[in-house]
């Protein structure tokens, strides 16, 4: 993925308004606001439990918010099944990685590209992501379940390439890996960013990933608790508490 | 006894059957796979396509072979009303697979007796049958008459229809993700009720095609079904719940022991070995013969 694909050069924003959300009687996002700029790289931080991975299912479509609107580009899709968001570039690169284990490589690959958006440039796509994830391109025929947790990562990284995303979602994507990985995945992130591609990420690795954002939101008990560059959180006392403040 | 084991004609027989089993299997497997609902009225479909082929040969007198194709979008059709009257939205809430589970059974069980007992109103209980295709062909040793050959032939014809479209196309490839892991295939963007709607419509219509091929050489009863759901149970746990290939050579393996037992043993020894098989293999591998789709 040297060069930006037609697809990606369409970046767009990703808004978010008073956003609540939960599981039943259990509140966990209660009044989320925040936007994630065309082609920049904005983090959510937060300590476990901070409603990081269910703001990202609800962006996705994957939790239908009881109130609260998302907009892509100006346009309101909270109402819009998961299918419709990613067909309009909003893909979700789940935590857990969530493959496909009993599918191989190359199918779970080309699942991603299932939606019309996708499937015309499914073969270059292909193979722009075998170039940037080369071991992917050496098991291409093997199960998706008998990979490497570093290699499934990669694996649902690629996945959700092969979507052309407008804006993407990581969430969690260095959880669980060996160092080596996790230094590989944060120095692809900023590539994607430099390709035209809205970047949204949640992590835990904070240090890291304020390093890479050119936005980040810390999240507390479901409220942004602080705002702002980078460079600026990572001096901010408020960051601090919300991490030690609750692990 | 190795003459009678070997003979062409168990072995025509187990096939004419497993064919047959391997179809219903696959039917209530793809139904479970991607929605998790447990289709117990699975062999009233096929009872409805029975009762499809016997009027529309007496009515007629065509070769229900070729109303095969009216059959299948018949049983299609009853399963997407189903779907669209009662399941879309159960679905569509998001409820964990084991609530789907227990509710599906009970609501099948429903769509059961009452497919069954509005088919003995209109129809009445008396067993049904016609003759067709009935020549005797002698091929070496083995006696085969026609209407089984056809029977056998179409079943095969469209298990390998049904396992090239899910491993050749890319729809096929969206059901195989779906029956995987649900929620990837949402991630992905697959459109999960669009293939909910192919997964019934295939599922229905192979149980009523598998009755139109049964009704040419068994007497078509409102009761016929039940043997078939059981084996159609019994073929997918076996085979591994929502594994399309392990449920196809689990078809044929239960088709073997039937017929086998029968003729070695007694027709008694028939449910006997069928369920100690069953049993059996859950304790050695209670995934299933060949593993069960996760999720």
């Amino acid at each position: 993925m040297t060069d930006p694909s037609p697809a990606h050069a369409a970046a767009q924003d990703l808004g978010v308004q008073a956003l609540h959300a939960g599981y039943g009687e259990i509140k966990v996002l209660q009044g989320i606001d925040l936007v994630a700029r065309k082609a920049s790289i904005t983090a959510v931080v937060g300590a476990n439990g901070a409603g990081k991975t269910t703001l990202m299912q609800v962006l996705a479509g994957l939790i239908t918010p009881s109130s609260g609107t998302i907009s892509l580009s100006g346009t309101a899709i909270q109402a819009q099944p998961t299918h419709r968001r990613v067909a309009q570039g909003v893909v979700l690169v789940p935590e857990g990685r969530k493959i496909f284990p009993d599918l191989s490589v190359r199918e779970n690959l080309l699942l991603g590209a299932v939606t019309a958006r996708a499937r015309p440039h499914r073969d270059e796509t292909m193979e722009q992501v075998c170039t940037m994830f080369p071991r992917l391109a050496e098991r291409i025929g093997q199960l998706g379940g008998t990979l490497s947790g570093g290699e499934q990562q990669m694996l649902a990284l690629g996945r959700g390439l092969m979507a052309q995303p407008s804006v993407l979602l990581l969430d969690e994507p260095t959880l669980g890996l060996a160092p080596g990985i996790a230094r590989q995945i944060f120095r692809i992130v900023p590539r994607l960013r430099d390709m035209g591609i809205t970047i949204l990420i949640a992590e835990q690795d904070l240090h890291r990933t304020l390093r890479i954002a050119d936005y980040a939101y810390v999240l507390e008990n479901g409220l942004v608790a602080a705002e702002g560059t980078g460079e600026a959180l990572e001096q901010d006392p408020a960051v601090r508490r919300a991490y030690l403040g609750r692990d | 006894m190795l003459d009678t084991l070997l003979s062409g004609q168990l072995l025509f027989a187990a096939a004419v059957l497993g064919a047959l089993y391997a179809l219903i299997g696959l039917g209530l497997n793809l139904v479970y796979g991607t929605m998790r609902l447990l289709n117990i009225a699975h062999g009233d479909f096929l009872m409805l396509g029975a009762y499809g082929a016997f009027w529309w040969f007496t009515l007629t007198g065509i070769s229900p072979l070729i109303a095969l194709p009216l059959i299948a979008a018949g049983g299609a059709g009853i399963g997407l009303a189903l779907y669209a009257l009662v399941f879309r939205k159960q679905l569509a809430t998001g409820l964990a697979p084991a609530v789907i589970e227990a509710r599906s059974l009970l609501l099948f069980f429903g769509v059961s007796v009452v497919i069954q007992n509005v088919t003995a109103l209109l129809f009445s209980a008396t067993p049904r049958a016609y003759r067709h295709l009935d020549t005797v062909y002698q091929i070496g040793q083995t006696a085969m008459t026609g209407n089984r050959i056809a029977s056998l032939l179409v079943a095969l014809a469209i298990l390998g229809g049904v396992l090239v479209f899910l491993n050749r196309t890319l729809f096929g490839l969206e059901i195989k993700a779906l029956i995987q892991h649900r929620e990837a295939a949402r991630i992905v963007g697959i459109n999960v009720s669009r293939v909910q709607i192919v997964a019934i419509a295939l599922g229905f219509g192979s149980a009523a095609i598998a009755g139109g091929l049964l009704s040419m050489t068994e007497q078509v009863t409102p009761f016929m079904g039940f043997r078939f759901t059981i084996a159609a149970f019994v073929v997918i746990i076996m085979g591994g719940l929502g594994n399309i290939l392990g449920g196809i050579v689990a078809g044929f393996l239960l088709a073997v022991i039937e017929i086998y037992a029968v003729t070695l043993f007694s027709a008694e020894a028939r449910s006997i070995l069928i369920y100690g098989a069953f049993v059996a293999i859950l304790l050695i591998s209670p995934q299933g013969l060949l593993g069960r789709a996760r999720r």
